[in-house]
This record gives C-alpha cells, sequence and structure tokens, in this order.
C-alpha cells in the first residue's frame, strides 16, 4: 500500500488543479524518487517546475517572448540554475498565484536539499502569494524550517479511516472471493486495525 | 521544452494518480493547517505546509 504521503500529494495536487481556473490560480507539481536521484538536480528540479507553468496556457505574452529570447540565447547549452531561477521568478511574478508541490523532499541526494530549499525561498520573498506543499521523513523537517521558520507542519499517522478503506478494497478484489465469509472479512479488518495501532 | 529539464512530472503525476486509493488521505483536505495554507491571504509567513511521515507511515508498501 502506497501509504498515506505519495498518495495525499496526489490528492493535493489533484484538488488545486481542479479548481484552478475557478480561483486564477497555477499549479507546479513534482515527485521525487530515490530510482531518478541522478536527474534530481535542483536545476533539473526548478527547470521542470517552470516547464510546467510555461506550458500551460495563460502566460503572458511578454513573458512569453522574454522567454523564446532566453532560449535562443542558451542556443544549445544547457540552462545553469542562475538562468532558471531567473525565469522562474519572472514567469511566477506575471501569474496571480502559484503552488508548487514537491512530494518526498528526502528523496532528492542530501546536497541538494539546501539548494532547493533556498530556491524556493528566494521564489517567495519575491512573490509572497506563492504556496509550497512539501510531503518528506522527519529528518527533514529541520532543513524545511531552516528556510521557512514559519512552516507548518502537519504529522502523517497510520489513520484508521485509511487503513480500514484500504483492507477493504483489497478484500473486494480477492481473487478467492468464494473462500471469504463475512465473519473472516470482519475479523481480518479488526486484525489489522489492531496490528496497526500497536505499532 | 525539454531543454528546461530532463525530468517529466506530468508524466509521473498521471502515474501516481493512476495508482492512488481514493478514500486514503483524504482527511488532510479538511484541516484546518490545509485550510489556513491554502485560501490565506498572509504574505510569506504562510508559504509552506509540510507533511511529515516515517517510512512506515509514509512512503512504504504495506502486503
Amino acid at each position: 500500500m502506497p501509504l498515506t504521503a505519495r498518495n495525499i500529494s496526489s490528492l493535493v495536487i489533484d484538488s488545486l488543479c481542479d479548481r484552478a481556473e475557478e480561483d486564477n490560480i497555477a499549479v507546479a507539481g513534482l515527485y521525487c524518487d530515490f530510482l531518478s536521484q541522478q536527474e534530481q538536480t535542483t536545476t533539473n528540479i526548478i527547470g521542470a517546475l517552470l516547464k510546467q507553468l510555461v506550458s500551460r496556457g495563460g502566460i503572458l505574452d511578454h513573458v512569453r517572448e522574454a522567454f523564446q529570447k532566453a532560449k535562443k540565447e542558451f542556443g544549445g547549452r544547457a540552462p545553469r540554475l542562475a538562468d532558471l531561477m531567473g525565469m522562474l521568478k519572472i514567469v511566477i511574478a506575471s501569474l496571480p498565484q502559484v503552488f508548487i508541490c514537491l512530494d518526498a523532499l528526502d528523496e532528492c541526494l542530501p546536497k541538494y536539499v539546501p539548494e532547493l530549499l533556498e530556491s524556493l525561498r528566494d521564489i517567495v520573498q519575491e512573490s509572497p502569494r506563492t504556496r509550497i506543499f512539501l510531503t518528506g521523513r522527519p529528518h527533514v523537517r529541520e532543513d524545511v524550517q531552516r528556510y521557512f521558520s514559519a512552516a507548518v507542519v502537519i504529522p502523517i499517522c497510520p489513520n484508521p479511516d485509511d487503513i480500514r478503506n484500504y483492507v477493504e478494497m483489497r478484500l473486494d478484489r480477492d481473487s478467492e472471493p468464494e473462500a471469504m465469509s463475512n465473519d473472516l472479512r470482519v475479523d481480518i479488518v479488526r486484525v489489522i486495525l489492531e496490528k496497526i495501532s500497536n505499532v | 521544452m525539454r531543454w528546461l529539464s530532463p525530468l517529466e512530472p506530468n508524466d509521473r503525476h498521471q502515474g501516481v494518480r493512476t495508482e492512488r486509493f481514493d478514500g486514503v488521505g483524504n482527511w488532510l483536505l479538511e484541516t484546518s493547517e490545509f485550510w489556513g495554507w491554502r485560501y490565506s491571504e498572509g504574505g510569506d509567513d504562510k508559504a509552506v505546509l509540510f507533511c511529515s511521515g516515517n517510512p512506515g507511515v509514509g512512503k512504504t508498501y504495506l502486503r
């Protein structure tokens, strides 16, 4: 069961996107992953956020022009972090409000985490309406609070309703439903919830 | 747009959301912390919401 953090990030991203038009907001979201650590440099993450924001509609003409001009200037070479940050700040400042979601911050290589948080802080300082949603293991909390001392922290605990919903769903999809009785089903859910509450 | 980054977050999001379990984690969207972050008119002191979870809670698989 991909328990709650990644599930929650995807819910948050969708709940924001669902109301993006109505609330006049733009959303950029990225899931960090142990498996792509080498590619997940600060530069590539900032570039990916920029890519998401400029590929949606509603970008003002002067921003689009500045963007095309910058692209030409780079020619074939890869843009540096400072280049991307400059463009990202221009794009964000041109939009009413931007939400940035980063899932599993701790799955980035530790050497990139401070640089990434510093970049996010730069963005917020320049466009204070920007909102940032982060998830990660508890040990990155200190890093987050070093850059954002007022960050609101919500611990994600095994929520009994979440577990029950998940177990019920798995039982519904059981490949041998004839081996299941109602009593057994009730027992399975009860025992799993008991075990989890003892963790 | 590949010149900006080799990462493809939109594809990844589609993958994650197809594996998503509806009904898991919805409680977060109802918390006052989430609403405060989502709708507050405040400045940069309201900017960050951080959800922290242990590996056994947040990311691992229960089999």
